[in-house]
């Protein structure tokens, strides 16, 4: 067999076998800000965690055990089908419900920082409301893809809303923020499924114009806005201006890893919601362009799934995934540079917190698997 | 998926970028315009300063001997959560700082962060105790002023404050260039205010103040004190001044308040703040005092310069002399008779200078008032000079004109009076009483002080005839017990009552100089209520002579 011939035989086995596509890209992007995201959280916290616990690794280990289990979860979601999860929607729907009542109520909610966000099982703690984006996400893409009539019909809108409401309630009763990106990926899935413009851009206005009011009528939050106006004097100002003097000190390529001063207890819980701003501080404006470029390199590799994906049901999970991602890095970033009044939204894949990151790898499998059975057509235009 | 939902895909894709790119300009704007404002407020934040104090400048006289200087002090103290041994620390610090060990060992015990234990301990001391190398105890060096010679010129030096801040006398003249620049160490901290270990510190050095040479003479201010405070003790007086500068250019050379108080022990636990305030007046320059017969001097001057007397007119002295209604007497109860006016001066004829005052008028007396530069203060470079008290011209009637011809009935202080008189017998020019002569950078750099001088007041004429009058004062005259053999000593007596009068006290003074042709000494003593024998020139001038006797040749060798 000549060279020529051998060719020709791979190319015929290749269009015989179903292609078997994994986007490498993707797993590599997530695997990457991992390692970057443990790096940082153990340099933001490692001093504080040496003083308070007498560990520099506490936050650290806690991290490094919840992403190392939810690497193996991602590895195991990607080999699931995603068709699966719709059956178990109904279920899902009802269990995540639950969890998010039960945080609720007093006594079996614990409270941490002073909100009652997590449901303790002997030592292991957790979020039901992490768990309720990722159910939210299965649901919305499910049911929109089998509405018995299309989407493009408000009616439909409208009823796909309702069906998310009850959870959205619940989870906002507990945790404003994470029932704002449930929102979020709801809106953004309907939104790309269905035909219409107008529609959307219209509610939005409607209920921007509604959250603008409800923000400066009720005076819990006007003080938080006046934290985002003025943070040099505002009392309740003291966690973005520390956030906005780590973010000036570092210039245009940082103070370097693990020279933070501002990590020191300066900037409280650095390695939260707030890590982005230690990041700026210890790498500059060269690391943060680094960090936005790799999520929007993360987006377009959604967008690649989502466009050739099999079929609707995995182009809405993945729009969905998009949609979260996005609104979390998006939030995160404006909070820590006062673009907008704070709110409690943690950087994925970078933040400290184990739930948070457990469910996230849960749906970045969900997001492989859905990558794994698409055509690319660009091959198939090639042969 | 449909075309359409591609589409808008990429319509979430490009919303999501741009506002990722919105948020990458923010970011720009705050790390690259906005980071020197936010890096300089984080580092106002993160540093904490410890002070470095700079050494305060030196005062020295005009030979370089040391008047005030710094000294290393030492405070002791113990971090409680560091001390390993408590039992050998409080053991230690009981045995070389010789406290009871009982207490010590009470305060090494007691939880704080940090207990002081001593402070002001000598240097060799503080030493001694780092040497032990005991876990916990902490020895930090501080500067203190110190004054070598104890209460020498302690009216004119003042003394500084615990912060090394100037309170009194050319200490606070000289603040601005004596305290020089404290430094400080910058350290970075955590939130709750801990050090770091490894954190660089940056250390903005201090800078030393400069230091002051000037006019003082060691010599001569210690001759003078020690004569000061033997007539203070034979005479009980209260307070004894003496003043001596050098009349042509105003250097002060010795400036005496008896009492003087020690300098490195300026305050008293037993004094109020009144007593404090009355132990640390210099009489030469904060107090006034009616000048007496010193006065005829100006007096002298006054009516030569306008022509109104010459050294030969004849007087007559009954004892008395009526102006008015009033019968104004002479010292000498008897009268002097006949006589001319330097008879009239070597006797310090009352009647005789009231004549001349008389003669003068008060419009032309009070320009000459003016000319000499009797009013307003000398300009002297020390802090709280008194102004002359003097009457209102136009309240002035012969009565007034009369007592102050002869020093009576108005108020000026020593320091006026032997400026005054200073510039009349140089040949006739004004001179600014001064003791800051130059100031010494620490690079070496010499700033000489310039005083206003020169300006010409009488003519070189009665300045002449002035000086020849006072010296035969002395040589044959009330101020015969001045005389020193081998000098020609010039000067006038003084004896006047202080107010109220009935209380019968005194102030006796002498004002001499040498060499009478061409004076470059001129010394001022007054004694404030002597007991017993109260003339002037039976109780001041001595004085005077014996400190000729001594700085003389001393001055002459130089």
């Amino acid at each position: 067999m000549d060279h020529r011939t051998r060719r020709l035989k791979k190319k015929k086995k290749r269009i015989d076998r179903p292609v078997v596509f994994f986007d490498f890209s993707l797993l590599f992007i997530i695997l990457f800000l991992l390692a970057f995201g443990l790096i940082m959280v153990y340099s933001t916290s490692a001093y504080m965690a040496g003083i308070k616990f007498g560990q520099v690794d506490y936050y650290f280990r806690k991290q490094l055990i919840s992403t190392s289990l939810g690497v193996c979860g991602m590895l195991i979601a990607s080999r699931i089908d995603y068709h699966y999860y719709w059956k178990f929607s109904g279920i899902m729907y009802v269990m995540a419900a639950m969890l998010c009542i039960a945080v609720a109520i007093p006594g079996i909610g614990k409270d941490i920082n002073g909100s009652r966000r997590w449901l303790q099982f002997g030592p292991l703690g957790f979020q039901p409301s992490e768990i309720a984006k990722l159910v939210a996400l299965i649901v919305v893409a499910g049911v929109v893809c089998n509405m018995p009539k299309s989407i493009n019909r408000f009616s439909n809108v409208i009823r796909t809303m309702l069906i998310v409401f009850p959870l959205f309630g619940m989870v906002a009763y507990t945790n404003l923020s994470n029932a704002i990106i449930i929102m979020a990926i709801t809106v953004c899935i309907i939104f790309v499924a269905s035909k219409k413009y107008a529609q959307f851009f219209v509610t939005a206005g409607i209920l921007g114009g509604l959250g603008i009011a409800f923000i400066f009528l009720e005076s819990y939050r006007a003080t938080r806005i006046d934290a985002w106006l003025h943070p040099e004097t505002a009392e309740k100002g003291y966690q973005t201006l520390q956030g906005l003097y780590a973010i000036g000190s570092g210039g245009l390529f940082g103070k370097g890893l693990g020279q933070s001063v501002q990590k020191l207890g300066y900037v409280p819980e650095a390695q939260n919601d707030m890590i982005f701003s230690i990041i700026c501080e210890e790498l500059g404006l060269f690391g943060a362009i680094c960090v936005i470029s790799l999520f929007i390199l993360m987006l377009w590799r959604f967008a690649v799934i989502a466009n050739n994906a099999r079929d609707l049901y995995g182009s809405l999970l993945v729009v969905g995934a998009m949609g979260h991602i996005a609104v979390q890095v998006v939030l995160n970033i404006a909070v820590v540079t006062n673009s907008i009044p704070n709110t409690g939204i943690s950087l994925p894949f970078i933040s400290y917190g184990g739930t948070s990151v457990l469910f996230l790898l849960a749906e970045m499998g969900i997001v492989l698997n859905v990558s794994r059975g698409i055509r690319i057509e660009e091959e198939y235009e090639s042969t | 998926m449909k075309t359409y939902q591609r589409r808008k895909l990429m319509v979430v894709l490009f919303g999501c970028v741009i506002f990722l790119i919105f948020l990458l300009f923010r970011l720009g704007y705050l790390m690259v315009l906005g980071s020197g404002y936010y890096e300089k407020k984080a580092q106002t934040l993160h540093e904490r300063e410890r002070y470095i104090k700079a050494p305060r400048g030196k005062i020295y006289d005009r030979n370089g001997i040391l008047l005030a200087d710094n000294q290393t002090v030492c405070t002791v103290s113990v971090i409680h959560n560091q001390v390993e041994q408590p039992q050998r620390v409080a053991k230690m610090l009981a045995k070389e700082l010789q406290l009871p060990f009982t207490e010590v060992k009470k305060r090494v015990n007691k939880v704080t962060a940090i207990e002081k234990i001593k402070a002001n301990v000598s240097k060799a001391t503080g030493d001694r105790i780092l040497a032990y190398g005991l876990a916990g105890v902490k020895v930090d060096e501080d500067r203190k002023r110190f004054y070598p010679h104890g209460k020498l010129a302690s009216k004119v030096l003042g003394f500084a404050g615990g912060e090394n801040q100037g309170i009194l006398g050319l200490e606070v003249q000289y603040e601005k260039q004596l305290k020089g620049k404290d430094g400080c160490i910058l350290t970075l901290t955590d939130a709750r205010g801990m050090e770091l270990e490894n954190a660089p510190k940056r250390r903005i050095a201090p800078i030393p103040g400069k230091n002051l040479y000037t006019t003082l003479d060691y010599t001569i201010q210690y001759y003078c004190q020690q004569a000061a405070e033997k007539i203070c003790k034979e005479k009980k007086a209260k307070h004894v001044s003496i003043l001596v500068m050098n009349p042509q250019n105003g250097e002060i050379l010795a400036m005496v308040d008896v009492p003087e108080y020690n300098l490195n022990r300026p305050f008293s636990k037993h004094l109020s703040m009144k007593q404090l305030n009355e132990r640390w007046r210099n009489g030469c320059i904060h107090d006034t005092y009616e000048p007496g017969s010193i006065f005829k001097i100006i007096t002298s001057c006054a009516g030569l310069e306008a022509g109104v007397v010459t050294v030969s007119d004849r007087f007559f002295c009954p004892g008395f002399k009526v102006v008015e209604d009033r019968r104004i007497h002479c010292h000498k109860v008897k009268g002097h008779g006949a006589l001319d006016f330097t008879g009239g001066l070597m006797n310090s004829c009352n009647p005789v200078f009231i004549e001349v005052g008389l003669r003068l008028g008060v419009e032309k007396y009070f320009r000459y008032f003016e000319q000499f530069g009797l009013y307003g203060k000398t300009g002297i470079d020390l802090p709280g000079e008194a102004k002359t008290i003097m009457h209102d011209k136009k309240n002035v009637g012969p009565v007034e004109l009369a007592t102050i011809s002869f020093g009576q009935s108005f108020q000026i202080t020593p320091i006026k009076l032997a400026t005054s008189v200073s510039s009349l017998l140089n040949g006739g020019t004004m001179v600014t009483p001064h003791i800051g002569r130059y100031i010494v950078t620490e690079s070496g750099k010499k700033i000489r002080k310039n005083y206003p001088a020169g300006k010409r007041i009488v003519s070189r004429r009665t300045s002449r005839i002035m000086r020849k009058l006072l010296r035969k004062v002395v040589a044959e005259g009330t101020g015969n017990k001045a005389e020193v053999e081998g000098y020609s000593v010039g000067g006038k007596t003084a004896t006047s009552q202080t107010l109220p009068r009935s209380a019968h006290k005194y102030i006796s003074s002498f004002l001499g100089f040498e060499p009478a042709k061409h004076p470059t000494v001129l010394a001022l003593i007054t004694i404030k209520e002597p007991k017993g024998i109260y003339y002037g020139g039976t109780i001041a001038a001595p004085v005077i002579r014996n400190i000729f006797e001594n700085i003389l040749p001393y001055l002459h060798n130089r």
